[in-house]
């Protein structure tokens, strides 16, 4: 399937595009989204209800759907939806004691909410699903439409994902070690050697197509594996690589989910060490932060870099040659990997 | 508390309640109409809102949706609404 365009909200100036010209440092383990001016597409009345979630994700999506009157459908993969709206519900279910319960938290709280609400705003009624499989729910929704343009039953659909930061998920993970304790640079946060990582946010969205005109790149295929062994990790990478053709030596990029916690950074060192010691190595979450669906942030930047753009200094860990063909490796919190392969469209 | 104050009191709840941040209390008048092209341009969510607002600040349940459009039309018939029924 091929990608026409593309859209981003996320800690780093995507909203403008200004991302893989320079990038912001952080310090701190928040990365919080950097949203644009909503109000020259979405209604205040629309507006003033929306959580940060449903922002951000109507934000980037505006932009494609603004200008696509055909779709076949709207499929986005958000591990939470609206977090911080679904937990000010459950807390006023206990403050009024089950009583009389205000329904706007509860409407923008549920993950499916984004993707009924474009489906709302662009008159949209064709098929219309979220994936919430955690961190894979990306992937999974890459997948739900790489089997639709298989079966022929979609030429153009709306992908996406959406995460938010939300105050009592980020103090739970944080009891859990999942963020770093230590104030740390985003400039050092890939080298700490310390336990956890830092949160971040963010929406992309991918206008696919089932034909080639006007792409900007070719996402080829996507797989992914729950709880491996060490040992299976490589096999699965092969197997992924060989189905599509190709050897580990095909690939000239590989784009890591490194996030700085050395609980799980070692499963990149595994994959790349074994398999691709020379090719081009990028990170992202240094970037952005780790959030369940950030790998469709590593989507966008593999994008950009197979359309021609020069990749940001503080994304690359290695770079040797023009990226066309990239592996995207991914984990959350060691448990759930994806592989994304991202080719420059006219391969 | 007078009518006077209520009214003002209600018109700050209905900013909270409904995330009006474009509305500065003084922008809000007790006769404009909450519904309808004019006024405030509120929907049928909002209306939702307004019934739990008053329950919850007020203790007064507004039960007969059909009330509900001789109450909800603006601030000084909301006022009227809770003055009656307040215990």
């Amino acid at each position: 399937m091929y990608v026409i365009k593309t859209s981003n909200i996320s800690p780093q100036n995507t909203h403008n595009g200004q991302f893989m010209q320079q990038t912001i440092s952080y310090t701190g383990n928040k990365y919080s989204a950097i949203e644009p001016d909503y109000t020259a597409m979405i209604r205040p009345a629309q507006l003033r209800r929306m959580g940060k979630c449903i922002r951000m994700g109507t934000g980037s999506a505006l932009p494609i759907l603004q200008d696509e009157d055909k779709l076949d459908g709207i499929i986005l993969g958000s591990s939470e939806g609206g977090l911080e709206d679904c937990i000010k519900f459950l807390i006023q279910i206990v403050d009024y004691n089950e009583g009389t319960l205000t329904p706007t938290n509860f409407v923008q709280s549920t993950p499916n909410a984004l993707a009924g609400n474009l489906a709302i705003m662009s008159k949209n009624k064709s098929y219309n699903t979220t994936h919430v499989h955690r961190g894979l729910a990306f992937e999974n929704a890459l997948l739900d439409a790489l089997l639709l343009f298989d079966e022929q039953k979609a030429e153009t659909l709306l992908v996406g994902n959406v995460d938010e930061i939300s105050e009592y998920n980020f103090n739970i993970e944080t009891k859990a070690d999942q963020y770093k304790k230590e104030e740390i640079s985003s400039d050092e946060l890939l080298n700490s050697q310390t336990s956890g990582t830092v949160c971040g946010e963010g929406s992309s969205m991918f206008l696919l197509s089932s034909k080639p005109t006007n792409a900007v790149a070719q996402i080829v295929d996507v797989s992914h594996i729950c709880y491996p062994q060490k040992e299976e990790i490589i096999a699965f990478t092969n197997t992924f690589l060989s189905k599509n053709g190709l050897i580990p030596a095909d690939i000239d990029s590989v784009i890591v989910g490194r996030n700085g916690d050395c609980k799980t950074d070692f499963w990149y060192d595994l994959v790349c060490d074994e398999m691709f010691k020379t090719q081009n190595l990028y990170s992202f979450k240094n970037l952005v932060g780790e959030y369940p669906t950030a790998s469709a942030f590593a989507t966008y930047f593999a994008c950009n870099l197979v359309a021609g753009k020069k990749a940001p200094k503080a994304s690359i860990i290695h770079e040797c040659t023009v990226p066309k063909t990239i592996l995207i490796y991914n984990h959350f919190k060691g448990e759930q990997h994806g592989l994304i392969l991202v080719k420059q469209s006219q391969l | 508390m007078d009518k006077e104050q209520l009214k003002k009191e209600l018109i700050n709840h209905i900013i909270t309640y409904l995330n009006l941040s474009d509305y500065t209390p003084e922008e809000i008048t007790a006769d404009m109409p909450l519904f309808g092209d004019a006024g405030l341009e509120l929907d049928s969510i909002d209306s939702l809102e307004l019934i739990v607002m008053m329950e919850r600040e007020y203790g007064v349940k507004l039960t007969n949706p059909t009330e509900g459009r001789k109450i909800l039309i603006d601030v000084n018939s909301m006022a009227d609404f809770i003055i009656a029924n307040k215990k």
